[in-house]
């Protein structure tokens, strides 16, 4: 089902990463509409991180059109990344990185501001809100070098909210954080969905997603092989059986 | 410049050209250690040490032929990688191997010609025949070095956190980055002459080492790392011109002791310590 206004919209898109032979990403057809919740499952190596890169202009899209919040990402990636949050998977800070919490928020709106401008105290305002939305204000000028990974994932998550995107991309966001924290960051989801917010989630962990309608999309190989909604406790049955029906074929 | 301090035409010129000299190289030794492309820098120093070596064979301008060759350089390592299937590692080691194949077969050939002495100046670095627009133009690549950072601070401070969380948030991280390659390899190419192409490295890296000690915030690390090169720098020179010993690599070696010192003294490091 194609949404009336699609935030995002691919269409037979391919992506194939610098110097590869052939394309990661193969014939990508989907539509995602304000405010959906999506969950992008598959196992690894199906391209789920390849397409989260390609929505936000990271890859180069080497045929097919690709529209993110009205932008043309073959045209301009950097504008459509100026409106789009990405958590980037697997990151890991030497203890001596020179950069405190706040200098690493303020960073998520740096595109925002453009080049050859500082930051103005709007800019600040969003940061701090980033921080409190998180509930890490009390970090905010520890070196981020020196917090958990789970401390260090949420001052991301801050850093990509700082500059009120209108969609966030989140690959394996759970990886490091303990029970407590995830839950927090699916309350916290629920709300920005519930304000508009298009939400897609790379994950391996399907349990305590928030309570509303998901939108399931499985990957195999570089293509979509499943993409519909479901109530949130049956994600895990679909992207099993989803990749059950691909090796029996 | 500095002729109201420091009366002695000869001392005053290697002082200012020691101290423009050290404040280029260490605002750009932080961005050099914090984005990890010591090795690109290390590459380029020697290029623009090969491109200076076949500038004085041809009797070209050897600072030219030195930008020229270190810009070159900085511009090849990503398509060679591509083509060749090399990781960057790998091409920068090969590109470092044919420009020290190509400087030392031009220093030894222009030793077997007579020219020996200018060619070992490329070497070892040489503060007292420098002309007065020599140190001009230090003067304004330290200037051009500064005003790079304060304008592109954001940018750069992003590159240095994460390129791929930089571009994640919008910037565009290629043309900063071929930025910081272009200021480098012209620092570079025109510090060659006084501190030589084997000691170039020394004022590439270790400001930005010794300042990592003390520092927890990058803007800290901009101001502490080019105000301990001025300092030891201006040291090397007087002592260097005052003792008759060679200038640069005095001060190479005082750079070397400044950092075991900034070690052993590193309230980082003790912090660490205790942790485990």
């Amino acid at each position: 089902m194609t949404p009336p206004d699609p935030v995002i919209r691919l269409e037979n898109v391919y992506t194939a990463y610098e110097g590869a032979d052939r394309p990661t990403l193969t014939g990508i057809s989907l539509s995602i509409g304000r405010g959906e919740f999506v969950v992008i499952g598959g196992p690894n190596g199906a391209g789920k991180t390849t397409l989260l890169e390609t929505i936000n202009g990271m890859l180069p899209i080497t045929h097919g059109k690709a529209t993110v919040c009205g932008q043309d990402v073959r045209g301009d990636g950097v504008q459509v990344r100026c409106r789009v949050g990405y958590l980037l998977q697997n990151f890991a800070f030497d203890p001596l990185t020179p950069f405190t919490v706040e200098e690493v928020v303020l960073m998520g709106r740096y595109g925002t501001i453009g080049l050859f401008r500082k930051p103005r105290t709007e800019d600040y305002e969003e940061a701090k809100k980033a921080l409190h939305l998180l509930g890490i204000e009390d970090l905010a000028t520890r070196p981020i070098g020196q917090l958990s990974g789970g401390q260090q994932q949420k001052v991301l998550m801050a850093q990509n909210l700082a500059r009120n995107p209108e969609v966030l991309l989140l690959d394996e966001p759970f990886s490091n954080l303990d029970m407590f924290a995830r839950e927090e960051i699916n309350r916290l989801l629920a709300r920005l969905v519930g304000n508009g917010i298009t939400v897609l989630i790379v994950s391996h962990a399907f349990d305590d997603l928030p309570d509303r309608p998901v939108r399931v999309v499985v990957m195999q190989e570089g293509k979509i092989v499943v993409s519909r909604e479901c109530p949130p406790k049956e994600v895990e049955q679909v992207v099993r059986s989803a990749g059950k029906g691909a090796s029996h074929a | 410049m500095l002729e109201f301090i420091i009366p002695n035409n000869i001392v005053c010129h290697a002082v200012e050209a020691m101290l423009f000299a050290s404040v280029a190289c260490a605002v750009l030794s932080v961005i050099i250690t914090q984005v990890q492309i010591s090795s690109i820098g290390f590459t380029m120093a020697h290029a623009a040490f090969a491109g200076a070596a076949v500038g004085m064979f041809l009797s070209l301008n050897p600072t030219v032929c030195s930008i020229v060759a270190g810009v070159a350089v900085a511009f090849l390592i990503g398509p060679l990688s591509d083509r060749a299937r090399l990781s960057p590692d790998t091409s920068l080691g090969l590109l470092f191997g044919i420009c020290m194949a190509v400087a030392i077969f031009f220093i030894a050939y222009m030793q077997t010609l007579g020219q020996g002495f200018s060619a070992m100046g490329l070497l070892f670095g040489d503060v007292i025949s420098l002309y007065r627009e020599e140190i001009y133009l230090l003067a304004v690549i330290c200037i051009v070095a500064i005003a790079f950072i304060v304008v592109l601070y954001k940018e750069i401070t992003a590159i240095i956190f994460d390129k791929r969380i930089a571009e994640s948030v919008g910037i565009r991280v290629k043309p900063v980055y071929y930025a910081m390659l272009f200021v480098i390899a012209l620092t570079v190419a025109l510090c060659l002459p006084i501190i030589g192409g084997l000691l170039l490295y020394v004022w590439l890296v270790t400001p930005a080492a010794i300042a990592l000690q003390f520092c927890n915030r990058l803007s800290a690390m901009f101001v502490v790392a080019p105000t301990v090169a001025a300092v030891i720098s201006i040291s090397g020179a007087l002592a260097g011109l005052e003792y008759s010993l060679p200038v640069a690599p005095l001060t190479a070696v005082l750079f070397s002791v400044v950092f075991i010192a900034a070690v052993l003294l590193s309230p980082r490091r003790r912090v660490t310590f205790r942790k485990v």
